[in-house]
């Protein structure tokens, strides 16, 4: 047995280590939900190859990482009533998501979307090696460079969107949005009275301070371009959203709803962000930024259904890059970071809704969190590299 | 370099006592792994302001693993002995300059895939130490709550699942009789740094009186040093490097690079107080954050008898770069600060309840000048309530 094998093996042990406590906690939650329907609804009842050139795929994971403890273990389901009571019910959830690789957030995430545990530096913004769900999706299928987006917080992540896989690269890549660049570049040299209150915005982790000042004006240009040509959106229009809203994560979604509106893409992926002031130690702020990306999520899936180009062939995935240390873990400080490499770290959840997709279903068998590309891969229709395996409940 | 290289010569520029404790176990450090001697090398390093639980630790440490036999040593050591660590990293000067080392091999371990390989093999050595036999009673006190508004039924629920909530504390000489207990307790354990206070405010010249034995610290005493640390990290912003370079600019500076002997003469604390600023996430800018980390600090390093950990309200959140820029708090937010330090007060249970032999520790949060406290102790039934009106020193006799 390989190495690489005998060490994700591992870490899936590990994870069945816990997974009583966690089948446990969700019985308790959905109670009869979870064994009630095998169903499939009457769209996903159709033939699968009819769908394919009309699905749509949406995949948001919940960067900065959150804990069973303060989603949904018994303690945690009060800051997810809609992540539980409204979208669990209409969909597949993964009890057992393991990450294998590195826990830094761009280097999961990044391994996330290239279906292959990247091992490169997270905190040095790059290309991952290996093609991204962007890149094998534009090029399997042929499709336009404005079909695939990713929305994302600033540092490092710009270069998520196409790898440098020689085969691949920003040909086939997916457009990069980072919101909190965007206003930057519309605050700059602004006017506004409210600069400095906006700022809030631009902030990034606790480990990451510094929100990337913009590098040049010819930076800030393609920035500005970007607002008005992707998303149609004036300085003007884009600063007062600003000011309307409370978070980055808000921003985000309202990015995202921007794109569904302008371009309908057909793939796209949002990272979430704000939980991750945990690393502050402030388990109020940690607390608030879950409840918030909770009802961003519903926001999201109720913004699908309203929309004719999206309603009825969307498949949503929702799913944090992983998950933070535990509370009885001396080597770490329990939620307040990701450090220690311990199970409660590695294992997290996958909420996946869609037409085709199994309502009310519980899926407590481990899987990976590289296993989403490959699967994304067979739904739609194109292949991947990704040594992630299929995950069947989904296709 | 390997640790079979080492000899007495290697530790010339260390300090007496720490070279004198590294050649008595040269024995030792020539057997450890590659990947774990450094760890062994820093902590030899620090013996000089280091705590006197500390010094007992590392020396029970080394004389456990030097009397295990030479097979059951191999089998236990194996597993890290079997990790790949490249020249580059071999080749530093891991003996003179440990921390670097440790920084560069945990982001190689990682990137390598190897750092389950090296936890798991780390916490089986370590589990081959006997437990030290702690024979002493701990008493801890946490608290919490100024200025919040207070829900009865939703406060303090994570320690109120191990210990004994109370609902109708007398709360009018709380903070007196939480003081008297623990100058008693002190008096009875009277040993260096065996009694602290820790307060996220400001410590009144009354308290301070009241605990003569007590190591006393608080956020406002301590803000000059804050202030010196968040002025390097405001430096550090404006370079390259992000997050790793900011944490290895902080992780280098000592106690002389923050002037830490102008808040007290004693080196011990002056390593102390500067860590608990450079070593951490969030009590340079959270009260609530310095709070329970000083309380993680100080359970783990120093092993206290006696322990007070006041948790104030911290500043409201802003935007970091902001927060970074002064210590000074324009608003504060005592509704967040009561959630934070609930959670930070469980995890000081955890971290206090680590340190102390089963039936020894009486734990008590209290929600300041409310009714409402929990206290977990060897006469504390688990999961129950109390809705008897008393005292908290009537509290300590009944559960503690």
């Amino acid at each position: 047995m390989s190495e690489t094998k005998r060490m994700r093996l591992g870490h899936i042990r590990s994870a069945k280590m816990i997974s009583a406590t966690r089948r446990d906690f969700l019985r308790g939650a959905i109670g009869t939900l979870s064994a009630a329907s095998f169903m499939r609804s009457a769209l996903g009842a159709q033939s699968a190859a009819a769908l394919r050139p009309k699905r749509k795929t949406i995949v948001v994971t919940f960067g900065g990482g959150a804990r069973d403890e303060e989603t949904f273990a018994e303690e945690g389901q009060e800051n997810i009533p809609n992540l539980l009571h409204t979208l669990l019910p209409q969909g597949t959830f993964f009890s057992q998501v393991v990450n294998a690789g590195i826990l830094g957030h761009y280097v999961a995430t990044a391994s996330i979307v290239t279906g292959t545990y990247e091992r490169f530096d997270n905190f040095v913004a790059q290309p991952p090696a290996n093609p991204t769900l962007f890149e094998y999706y534009r090029k399997g299928l042929r499709r336009p460079a404005v079909d695939a987006w990713v929305i994302a917080p600033s540092n490092g992540f710009q270069r998520i969107g196409s790898s440098s896989h020689r085969s691949f690269g920003p040909e086939y890549g997916a457009g990069v949005i980072l919101p909190k660049r965007l206003l930057a570049a519309a605050l700059h040299g602004s006017q506004s009275l409210d600069v400095e209150q906006l700022s809030r915005l631009l902030q990034d982790s606790y480990e990451m301070p510094l929100y990337q000042p913009l590098q040049s004006s010819t930076d800030r240009e393609l920035h500005l371009d970007m607002l008005e040509s992707s998303l149609q959106l004036s300085v003007q229009e884009f600063i007062q959203k600003a000011r309307s809203i409370d978070s980055a994560d808000e921003l985000s979604i309202y990015i995202a709803r921007q794109l569904m509106k302008q371009h309908a893409p057909s793939l796209m992926m949002l990272t979430l962000h704000d939980m991750d002031i945990a690393h502050s130690g402030a388990y109020s702020l940690y607390v608030d930024a879950i409840q918030r990306a909770d009802r961003l999520c519903a926001e999201l899936w109720s913004a699908v259904q309203s929309d004719p180009e999206y309603k009825d062939r969307t498949t949503l995935y929702i799913m944090p890059d992983f998950g933070r240390d535990s509370d009885d873990d001396p080597a770490g400080n329990g939620f307040q970071h990701h450090r220690t490499g311990g199970a409660m770290a590695r294992t997290t959840w996958m909420l996946a809704l869609g037409p085709h997709l199994r309502r009310n279903m519980t899926v407590d068998r481990p899987i990976e969190s590289i296993d989403l590309v490959p699967t994304i891969g067979r739904c739609l229709g194109f292949d991947t590299a990704s040594p992630g395996r299929i995950i069947r409940e989904l296709v | 370099m390997r640790p079979t290289e080492l000899v007495a010569a290697s530790f010339d520029s260390y300090s007496r006592i720490s070279r004198q404790f590294a050649v008595e176990h040269l024995p030792l450090l020539r057997l450890l792994p590659m990947g774990l001697c450094p760890s062994f090398l820093l902590q030899i390093q620090n013996l000089g302001t280091s705590f006197p639980a500390e010094k007992d630790s590392l020396r029970r440490q080394c004389d456990s693993l030097q009397s295990l036999t030479p097979d059951r040593y191999r089998a236990l050591a194996a597993p890290l002995e079997a990790l790949s660590i490249p020249e580059a990293l071999q080749s530093m000067d891991w003996v003179n300059a440990p921390e670097g080392f440790i920084n560069e091999l945990t982001a190689f371990l990682w990137s390598s895939g190897q750092i389950g390989q090296f936890r798991s093999g780390t916490s089986a050595l370590f589990a081959a130490i006997p437990a030290q036999a702690d024979t002493n009673h701990r008493l801890v006190f946490v608290m919490l709550g100024q200025g919040a508004q207070v829900e009865y039924g939703k406060s303090l629920r994570k320690l109120s699942k191990v210990g004994v909530m109370l609902t109708s504390l007398k709360p009018e000489t709380g903070f007196q009789e939480i003081r008297s207990a623990m100058a008693q307790h002190a008096a009875k354990a009277a040993a260096p740094y065996a009694s602290w206070y820790i307060d996220g405010g400001i410590v009144s010249p009354e308290t301070r009186d009241a605990l003569p034995d007590a190591v006393v610290v608080s956020y406002q005493g301590l803000a000059k040093l804050r202030d010196r640390v968040l002025t390097r990290m405001q430096a550090a912003l404006t370079s390259s490097g992000g997050a790793e370079q900011m944490r290895t600019r902080l992780t280098s500076l000592s106690p002389n690079d923050v002037d830490a002997a102008e808040i007290t003469l004693d080196p011990v604390l002056q390593r102390l107080y500067t860590e608990l600023f450079t070593q951490s996430s969030g009590p340079q800018i959270f009260s609530t954050s310095f709070v329970q980390w000083a309380g993680r600090e100080i359970a783990r390093r120093a092993q206290p008898q006696t322990l007070l950990l006041r948790y104030a309200p911290r500043q409201s959140h802003r935007d970091l770069n902001e927060m970074f820029a002064s210590v000074q708090a324009p608003s504060f937010d005592p509704q967040g600060s009561f959630r934070d330090a609930e959670m930070g007060a469980y995890y000081n249970w955890i971290e206090t309840q680590r340190i102390t032999a089963p039936g020894k520790l009486t734990f008590m949060a209290w929600i300041e000048d409310r009714s409402l406290a929990v206290i977990v102790g060897a006469n504390s039934p688990t999961g129950t309530i109390c809705s008897t009106p008393m005292t908290i020193s009537q509290a300590l006799e009944n559960f503690g």
